[in-house]
């Protein structure tokens, strides 16, 4: 990842920080599931792909996708100007970012306990 | 990792680990304290006990039932009242305090036979009420009590009451939030699935984790009615038994403080696929963000957006005459739990206040990650802090206000530093667009309080100029600030009503 590009995914990740909280589930399990789903349909919405939300639990996930691109959109006015190919890789090292900090890198020693 | 030893704290070196300053570049995968453990012997912590997080927090804002405590009366008295959750049936859970009065005989022959008394009494002497949760404590589950047999034997006596029995004595984790777990799962367990409920609306939402401070529940429950959303049941701030014996229903639980009722929401996802959506209900964007998202789950974005609309629009121009006022004023943020992190950005944003320190008394790590995500460089965060740590932190960062409790707040008034009652509010509701304005002018009066100016002059020392007259809040908080700016801005002082709330209860929808 090039500087400006990880200046980008800093200000992105910045922004779900502060104002988000489906990153904060208490289990491991839990986290992946909800980085997983909502960041990739944040990324079918700002790049105009159909997204799925059918389901209860789809539905769920693509209500925070929904104000989630919408906030990126509003606030950091560079994505109007990337092409999809551009949002796809942004969009995976953002992923990969809040994996670390919320995932792979927390401190927070209650992730890996079993049950809620 | 930047842990913060305090020099009080130094005679307990286990407590090193439980303090971080936020430096430049950290971020939560550099900078955590530990939580959520046992209290460090020695170190006299402001936390409650299981009994109490499991009773006092979640169970009793439950506003039909009689709330019976299993122990000596000293856990029930001690207890009672120290939040303002409010109900709209004449606050019959706030008023009575019921406790079966153990004494120390019990204690040597068994008290399950004063327990089914007191169980009948109390349903005598409120023949209108029919449902009641008995809470176990210490003494009653040190010497085995089998609460869940007597509460059977009474409702198969009398089958037209309901009875929850709640496992959840003092010793029963390491601090209220053991009891938040226990009884969240308790009524998972026991009481969900045992009533069906009238569905009234194509949208249906159980509203948990949240406890209707000084009618915080009634605020948000009115945004979603005017949504044409049904709210099923809260879990439990003006919350009916029965409601919430139905909770298998809702199409989404919206959960406010994941940190006292997450565990319900999860088993819920688990055990009826009922999606779990956190929201914000303090400050106007995370609000009008989680109003839009619930709207979006049902297809009711517009109507969402509509309130979103005319709510900003009455009450922004107040919120920015107070903004305008604190702005650069420091805050210690040191609630018991989620308002450490639904506040720790907001209140930056919206009101251009500084916070230098967050604390959890009971937060888990989760909510430290959520809080020192959400604070700015530089604040101290502190994990169940012992009163000389909070004395120590007020003294070096010398705070404008703090909010807090009451035990830690009265600690702090001593030090000549204001504070505002984090858990009941001074004078909320806080949740809501006028709830946040409401916040934002006890801020406000806490700091520029003429009173709070002159109590820091010492009449047996300090030179009193005679000439000046009594200076207003107004002269005080204005002579900083561009007034023409905050004219043409048509900002205002808060213009809503002393009760904000009653006049809820009686509209249509």
């Amino acid at each position: 990842m090039d500087e400006i590009q990880q200046k980008k995914v800093e200000q992105l990740v910045n922004y779900i920080m502060k104002w988000s909280l489906w990153q904060f589930n208490s289990r491991e399990w839990d986290r992946e599931k909800q980085n997983e789903e909502i960041l990739t349909k944040t990324m079918q919405l700002l790049c105009d792909e159909p997204v799925e939300n059918e389901t209860p639990e789809d539905r769920y996930y693509w209500s925070e996708a929904m104000v989630l691109s919408s906030d990126f959109k509003t606030n950091f006015e560079w994505i109007s100007q990337m092409n999809k190919t551009e949002i796809k890789t942004l969009m995976d090292d953002l992923k990969n970012r809040i994996d670390y900090l919320t995932i792979t890198g927390s401190l927070n020693a209650e992730l890996k306990v079993n049950r809620y | 990792m930047p842990y913060h030893t305090f020099k009080c704290s130094k005679c307990i070196p286990e407590r090193t680990r439980h303090a971080v300053i936020k430096g430049h570049g950290e971020d939560i995968t550099s900078c955590l304290p530990l939580g959520y453990l046992n209290t460090i012997p020695g170190s006299i912590s402001e936390r409650g006990c299981a009994f109490c997080g499991a009773k006092h927090v979640i169970g009793t804002p439950m506003k039909d039932v009689i709330h019976l405590c299993h122990g000596p009366v000293g856990c029930t008295y001690d207890t009672w009242q120290t939040k303002r959750y409010i109900s709209d049936n004449d606050n019959f859970q706030f008023k009575y305090t019921f406790a079966t009065d153990m004494k120390e005989k019990h204690i040597v022959f068994g008290s399950e036979k004063l327990l089914k008394e007191s169980i009948i009494e109390a349903f005598k002497a409120f023949p209108e009420i029919k449902r009641m949760a008995i809470y176990q404590t210490c003494a009653s589950a040190l010497i085995g009590d089998d609460m869940d047999a007597v509460a059977q034997e009474v409702m198969n006596e009398m089958p037209d009451v309901d009875i929850f029995v709640c496992n959840s004595p003092g010793f029963a984790g390491p601090s209220q939030s053991g009891g938040h777990h226990k009884i969240n799962i308790a009524w998972v367990n026991q009481k969900v699935g045992t009533v069906e409920p009238k569905i009234t609306s194509d949208y249906v939402i159980n509203y948990v984790g949240e406890y209707n401070i000084q009618g915080d529940q009634e605020v948000m429950a009115d945004y979603f009615k005017r949504m044409g959303i049904q709210v099923l049941s809260t879990f439990t701030g003006n919350g009916s038994y029965d409601d919430l014996r139905s909770m298998h229903k809702a199409d989404l639980n919206v959960l406010e403080c994941a940190r006292s009722a997450e565990y319900i929401c999860n088993e819920l996802r688990v055990r009826y696929g009922t999606p779990r959506m956190d929201i914000d209900g303090f400050g106007f964007k995370p609000l009008s963000e989680s109003l839009l998202k619930v709207g979006l789950f049902f297809g009711l974005e517009d109507k969402a957006q509509k309130i979103i609309e005319e709510e900003t629009a009455r009450w922004k121009p107040e919120l920015d005459w107070y903004a305008r006022r604190l702005k650069g004023v420091k805050v210690c943020l040191w609630p018991g739990g989620s308002k450490l992190w639904h506040w720790a950005n907001v209140i930056h944003e919206e009101m251009g206040v500084e916070v230098v320190s967050l604390y959890t008394k009971f937060g888990h790590q989760g909510d430290m990650e959520k809080g020192i995500a959400r604070c700015g460089e530089g604040a101290l965060a502190i994990d169940d802090p012992n009163e000389l740590e909070g004395i120590e932190a007020m003294m070096e960062l010398q705070p404008d206000v703090i909010f807090t409790g009451v035990r830690p707040g009265e600690v702090a008034k001593k030090l000549r530093v204001q504070y505002l009652n984090a858990h009941a509010y001074h004078n909320g509701p806080y949740k809501g667009y006028e709830g946040w304005v409401r916040f934002a002018r006890d801020i406000y009066n806490a700091v520029y309080s003429p009173i709070h100016q002159l109590s820091g002059l010492d009449i047996s020392k300090d030179e009193i100029d005679m000439n000046t007259g009594f200076v207003t809040k107004n002269i005080i908080s204005d002579a900083k600030i561009d007034k023409e700016a905050s004219i043409t801005n048509n900002e205002r002082e808060y213009t809503g009503k002393y009760d904000c709330v009653t006049h809820l209860r009686d509209k249509t929808y």
